[in-house]
C-alpha cells in the first residue's frame, strides 16, 4: 500500500476501497468493445488498477459505454444503469457519445448521451487505446477523491428531467420511474 | 455457364442476360417472372438465396429488387472444381404504394431480408407471415433508407429538440417565477 495514502484511508476507508475496486459492466455497443479483451487480459492486465469485469449490473459500480449508442441500445443502457447499486460511475468512450461523432447525421443514433444518463467522464480517441482507458480510470480516481464524480447524485437529484428527456425520445417508457418525483 | 444462359433464355421470355465479371450472371426481368425464375434456378442447383436487396431509383419512381443466388458446389457436378457462380436477378416495382409478393415459399431464409426491406424501404410483401420491425426502435414517417428521407432535417427535429438537463432546469425555474 502506498504510504502517502494512509491518511486518506483513515479518513474515508469506504471511499478508498470503492475507488480501488472497480467492478465493471461493459456495454458492448459500437467498436470500443474490441479494445476490452486485450485490456482485461494479460497484455494490459486491467487488474493492476483494480478493474475486474463482472457478469451483471447488480454487482458493478463502473459502467463503460464503448462507442456509439443507437436508440435501441439506449433503452437497455438506461435499464442497466438504473439497476446498478450506488455509488456508480459512468465512463463513455470515443467521440460518438459526446456529440454523435461520425454518426452526426444518423437517423438512429443518439447524439449526446448525457442528455439521458449522467456521464462522469469521457475518454477521447476513436477508439481509445487500452493505455487511454487506464489514464481515464486514474483520472476518475482523482475525481472521486475530490467528490466530483457525482453522476449518480445528479441522477437522483434531476431524475425528473432525465426521465422527461427519455420520454421525449421514446414516447411512453414501459418501466416505472426509479425515484419518486420530489415535491415541488 | 454458357449452357445455363442458353437454358434460361430458352425457358423464359422478356429477360435480359449479361455478365459483367467472370462469375456473375445478371438477369433483368419483369416482376411477373421473378417467382418462376427463382423456382427454376432452385431446381437447377442454385439453392442458396444469399441476399435480397433493394435500390431506390427515385427519378424513375421505381424500386429495384435484387435477388442474389449462389450455389453450394458439392451438390452440383457441373460446377465442381470451378469458380463459384452467382446469379443476380433484378426486377423493378412501382415506388408509390410499393408491394411485391413474398418468396418465402421458395426460399425460407428470405424472411428476415423481406422484413428488413419492409422496415427500411416500406415495401409490403404480400403473404409474409410477420412484417414487424426488425432493427429499429422508433417509428418513422418515411422509411429511413428511401432517398427522400432527409437525415439532416430528421436529426435536427428529433435529437436536436431534446434539451440538455441544464436547459430543462432553467426552463423550470423560469416557469416558477
Amino acid at each position: 500500500m502506498d504510504r502517502n495514502q494512509i491518511s486518506k484511508w483513515l479518513k474515508n476507508p469506504a471511499k478508498m476501497a470503492n475507488k480501488y475496486s472497480f467492478h465493471v459492466v461493459y456495454f458492448c455497443t459500437g467498436c470500443g468493445i474490441i479494445e476490452i479483451p486485450p485490456s482485461i487480459t494479460t497484455r494490459w492486465d486491467a487488474e493492476r488498477f483494480g478493474i475486474i469485469p463482472v457478469a451483471t449490473p447488480r454487482q458493478a459500480n463502473l459502467f463503460l459505454i464503448t462507442g456509439y449508442v443507437s436508440t435501441k441500445t439506449l433503452k437497455a443502457i438506461i435499464r442497466t444503469y438504473e439497476q446498478m447499486p450506488e455509488p456508480k460511475y459512468t465512463v463513455a468512450f470515443g467521440s460518438c457519445p459526446i456529440n454523435g461523432g461520425m454518426y452526426y447525421d444518423s437517423y438512429n443514433t443518439i447524439k449526446s448521451l448525457d442528455k439521458f444518463i449522467p456521464v462522469d467522464g469521457y475518454i477521447a480517441g476513436c477508439m481509445p487505446r487500452p493505455e487511454a482507458i487506464f489514464i481515464g480510470v486514474t483520472h476518475l480516481w482523482k475525481l472521486i477523491d475530490m467528490d466530483k464524480a457525482d453522476g449518480y447524485k445528479r441522477y437522483r437529484e434531476d431524475y425528473e428531467f432525465y426521465r422527461e428527456n427519455q420520454e421525449q425520445l421514446f414516447g411512453e417508457l414501459d418501466w416505472p420511474p426509479l425515484f419518486q418525483n420530489k415535491e415541488s | 455457364m454458357e449452357k445455363l444462359k442458353k437454358n434460361i433464355l430458352a425457358n423464359f421470355r422478356d429477360i435480359e442476360i449479361y455478365t459483367r465479371q467472370d462469375n456473375r450472371i445478371f438477369i433483368n426481368t419483369k416482376k411477373e417472372t421473378v417467382l418462376s425464375l427463382l423456382s427454376y434456378l432452385k431446381n437447377t442447383g442454385y439453392d442458396h438465396l444469399a441476399l435480397v436487396s433493394c435500390n431506390d431509383w427515385i427519378d424513375d419512381g421505381e424500386f429495384e429488387l435484387v435477388y442474389i443466388l449462389s450455389v453450394y458446389m458439392e451438390k452440383d457436378e457441373e460446377y465442381q472444381g470451378k469458380e463459384k457462380t452467382n446469379i443476380i436477378i433484378k426486377t423493378r416495382i412501382v415506388r408509390e404504394e410499393a408491394k411485391f409478393i413474398t418468396v418465402i415459399d421458395i426460399f425460407e431464409n428470405a424472411e428476415p431480408y423481406e422484413r428488413e426491406l419492409h422496415e427500411m424501404f416500406g415495401i409490403k410483401f404480400e403473404g409474409h407471415p410477420r412484417l414487424t420491425t426488425l432493427f429499429l426502435e422508433l417509428e418513422y414517417e418515411i422509411p429511413p433508407f428511401r432517398k427522400d428521407f432527409d437525415t439532416d432535417k430528421y436529426v435536427e427535429n428529433k435529437y436536436g429538440q431534446i434539451p440538455t438537463i441544464k436547459e430543462r432546469k432553467s426552463n423550470k425555474r423560469n416557469e416558477r417565477t
